[in-house]
């Protein structure tokens, strides 16, 4: 049970983070390879709210969220807004120069201390029994509660809520989302925003459980294969690609070898990008485009 | 406000001073993890050595002669490291460079000031192999960490503390150094009579840690062994402890270690290390907690303490050398030294022609104490000759 437990918590961390990645490439087609640097700037973010509203840790965290959230906004209107229309490869290199700004500036506001918000907050972690004499954490099992949370909450946003249709519009064809009266950089602004928004509660969950510090950006780039696995543009393919990933990656740890924990998500992306290189529920046209 | 102004100094210091002091001054060049992933292993030693020449060069220098600390941020990664090198080398004429920084940056740090016949030394960095005897003429160490050294002072505060019936697991971090480190450990343990169940290589990071710690914990492992940076360590025994392991834990003792004892606050997470742990409140501690506060530090006084010792060594370097200003001076000077490390470690840091780690390591072993709410010596000063 602790064995099925284990893959649960993994998958939720990299879907959680996976459906950032696909939330941008979906709308605007532009690989953000700053996102584990955004997942981890949110979290830093809880750092500084928790430190100065300790005695109300709910309202830090929420204004932490709130603070992600304007941060993704503002990364697209002052950055990749000037990137709408050029080559794909140039957006996607401006990204890797923002998650090297953003690293030098957790590094200069928060130095490279390990940073425990949960105890700034004054919250405990208590293990929470399972059958079949499984545990888990409070804050991992809060991670594993967000992702259902979080992705029911953006499959309805995107089925059913007026914003959603326009991304999806604006995804799928922008010239004619656009000749509709869609405004693009707000479509776009939206979608940076959301995948700030969810790679940070994914970094500010993970910061509650088990501490935050620098190699935290590495995390966000572990959940990368998930999201190739289950296809880039697809959301339910994040879901499938992350439980595939953290399947594989526990069993290994438990039956083979912990040394290749690092080596088998990108092992089975290997795999299936010779399968089926535009991913599980990916589309083939989508794949054209990269 | 004092954070940027304090890392304002630090950028300012990567560049040139300018004037008399350039011109005069006896130049070191750091290479070092500044920024990146592994900076929280390096950048507090860094800023600990600021500390030590900014106060050095307060007191009066070296003879009147101010020592300027050139910083080079590295990342970790070799290329810049080696770039680093070459600049301190061809454009700045150091007499001195100092790496802290990851293993593979070495190799370009040796091959550049062993051309040059620039001693180099290692400050928080891993020490290679040739720093131990034989020494390589050029090389020094003054990291507190040893290979084997601290696999055998866990192992025996482990044997003094169960005996050698035990079930053991180990931790390390998939990195060639520690990695092995916890190889060797566990062939040091099977000698012992020790029975090893678990050796678990955790990557550079894991988003969650349970799954290795379940596998040490299924095993039955009794104690752990972690040799690992500080994350790897502390996170994995964490997890243990959330999967209900009753076991016990040694971790090496690094930068961070004396803040976490007293967050994680268990009794039977023991820290074995060669530094000593500012509870002391020795009268150097007591300085670097001033010269920390003064600066406005980022770090905790107590994660100063690698930086701090660095300079002390490089200070009676310098004062040694018959010329301070030559690089082949100095390095005599550092083949031949003694330095009073004033209770920051077991005893003085002695350097000799062919042994330049040290002649003695010695280890402390800490833990957090419940009833009097402080972190407690569990075992004094334990030395090691290094032959």
């Amino acid at each position: 049970m602790q064995f099925a437990v284990n893959i649960l918590v993994l998958a939720s961390i990299y879907a959680l983070i996976a459906s950032g990645y696909v939330l941008i490439y979906r709308v605007s087609r532009v690989l953000n390879l700053a996102h584990g640097e955004l997942m981890m700037f949110g979290a830093y973010l809880l750092v500084t709210t928790a430190a100065g509203l300790s005695s109300s840790p709910v309202v830090a965290i929420l204004l932490a969220l709130a603070m992600s959230l304007m941060v993704g906004g503002l990364v697209y209107l002052f950055l990749m807004r000037r990137m709408t229309g050029e080559m794909a490869l140039a957006a996607v290199l401006t990204t890797v120069a923002l998650g090297i700004l953003l690293r030098g500036l957790i590094l200069m506001f928060w130095s490279a201390s390990p940073q425990h918000p949960r105890d700034t907050l004054g919250w405990e972690n208590p293990v929470l029994m399972l059958p079949g004499d499984a545990r888990i954490s409070l804050f991992a099992a809060l991670l594993v509660a967000s992702t259902i949370l979080v992705y029911a909450g953006l499959f309805a946003f995107l089925r059913f809520s007026r914003w959603g249709m326009r991304m999806r519009a604006a995804g799928q064809n922008p010239l004619l989302a656009a000749q509709r009266g869609i405004n693009l950089h707000a479509v776009f602004a939206l979608a940076w925003a959301l995948s700030t928004f969810t790679g940070a509660i994914a970094g500010m969950l993970i910061a509650l459980d088990s501490g935050l510090d620098s190699t935290m950006v590495m995390i966000g780039l572990k959940a990368f294969p998930a999201a190739l696995v289950g296809g880039l543009d697809s959301l339910l393919g994040a879901l499938i690609g992350a439980l595939i990933i953290a399947a594989a990656e526990v069993g290994v740890i438990k039956y083979v070898d912990p040394l290749l924990a690092d080596v088998i998500p990108f092992a089975v992306l290997v795999v299936m990008l010779v399968i089926r290189p535009w991913g599980l529920f990916g589309t083939r046209e989508e794949l054209d485009r990269v | 406000m004092k954070k940027i102004c304090m890392i304002a100094s630090i950028v300012a210091a990567s560049f040139h001073a300018s004037g008399a002091m350039a011109e005069d001054a006896l130049k070191i060049g750091l290479t070092g993890a500044l920024t990146g992933p592994v900076a929280g292993t390096y950048a507090p030693a860094v800023e600990g050595l600021r500390l030590y020449v900014d106060a050095l060069n307060a007191g009066g220098g070296i003879n009147g002669a101010m020592v300027e600390l050139i910083l080079q941020d590295d990342g970790a990664e070799p290329s810049r490291a080696a770039a680093n090198a070459k600049r301190f080398i061809t454009q700045d004429n150091v007499v001195m460079m100092i790496n802290a920084s990851l293993s593979s940056t070495f190799a370009p740090s040796i091959a550049e000031t062993s051309r040059a016949g620039v001693p180099l030394m290692f400050a928080a960095s891993a020490c290679p192999q040739e720093v131990f005897p034989p020494a390589n003429a050029n090389l020094f160490c003054t990291t507190a960490f040893g290979a084997k050294y601290d696999s055998h002072a866990a192992l025996q505060f482990i044997e003094g503390q169960a005996g050698s019936d035990i079930k053991i697991g180990f931790q390390a971090m998939a990195i060639p150094l520690s990695r092995g480190e916890i190889d060797y450990a566990e062939g040091v343990a099977a000698s012992m009579g020790m029975t090893p169940v678990a050796k678990e290589i955790t990557p550079p990071p894991a988003p969650d840690y349970s799954p290795f710690a379940s596998n040490i914990s299924d095993a039955g492992a009794e104690w752990v062994w972690s040799w690992a940076p500080w994350g790897a360590q502390v996170k994995t025994f964490e997890a243990l402890r959330r999967l209900g392991w009753s076991g016990s834990y040694v971790a090496y003792a690094h930068l961070e270690a004396e803040s976490e004892l007293a967050r994680v606050h268990d009794e039977t997470f023991y820290l074995v290390g060669a530094n000593a742990l500012f509870t002391e409140n020795l009268p150097v501690m007591q300085t670097i907690t001033a010269a920390a506060q003064a600066a406005g530090s980022s770090y905790a006084a107590n994660q100063l303490t690698e930086g701090w010792i660095a300079g002390m060594v490089i200070e009676a370097a310098l004062k040694a050398a018959s010329d301070p200003g030559d690089a082949g001076s100095v390095r005599d000077a550092m083949s031949n030294l003694t330095v009073d490390l004033q209770g920051l470690r077991g005893g003085p840091l002695v350097w000799t022609e062919t042994n330049h780690f040290r002649t003695t390591q010695s280890y402390r072993v800490y833990r957090w104490n419940a009833a009097n709410n402080a972190i407690e010596t569990v075992q004094d000063w334990t030395s090691f000759d290094v032959e």
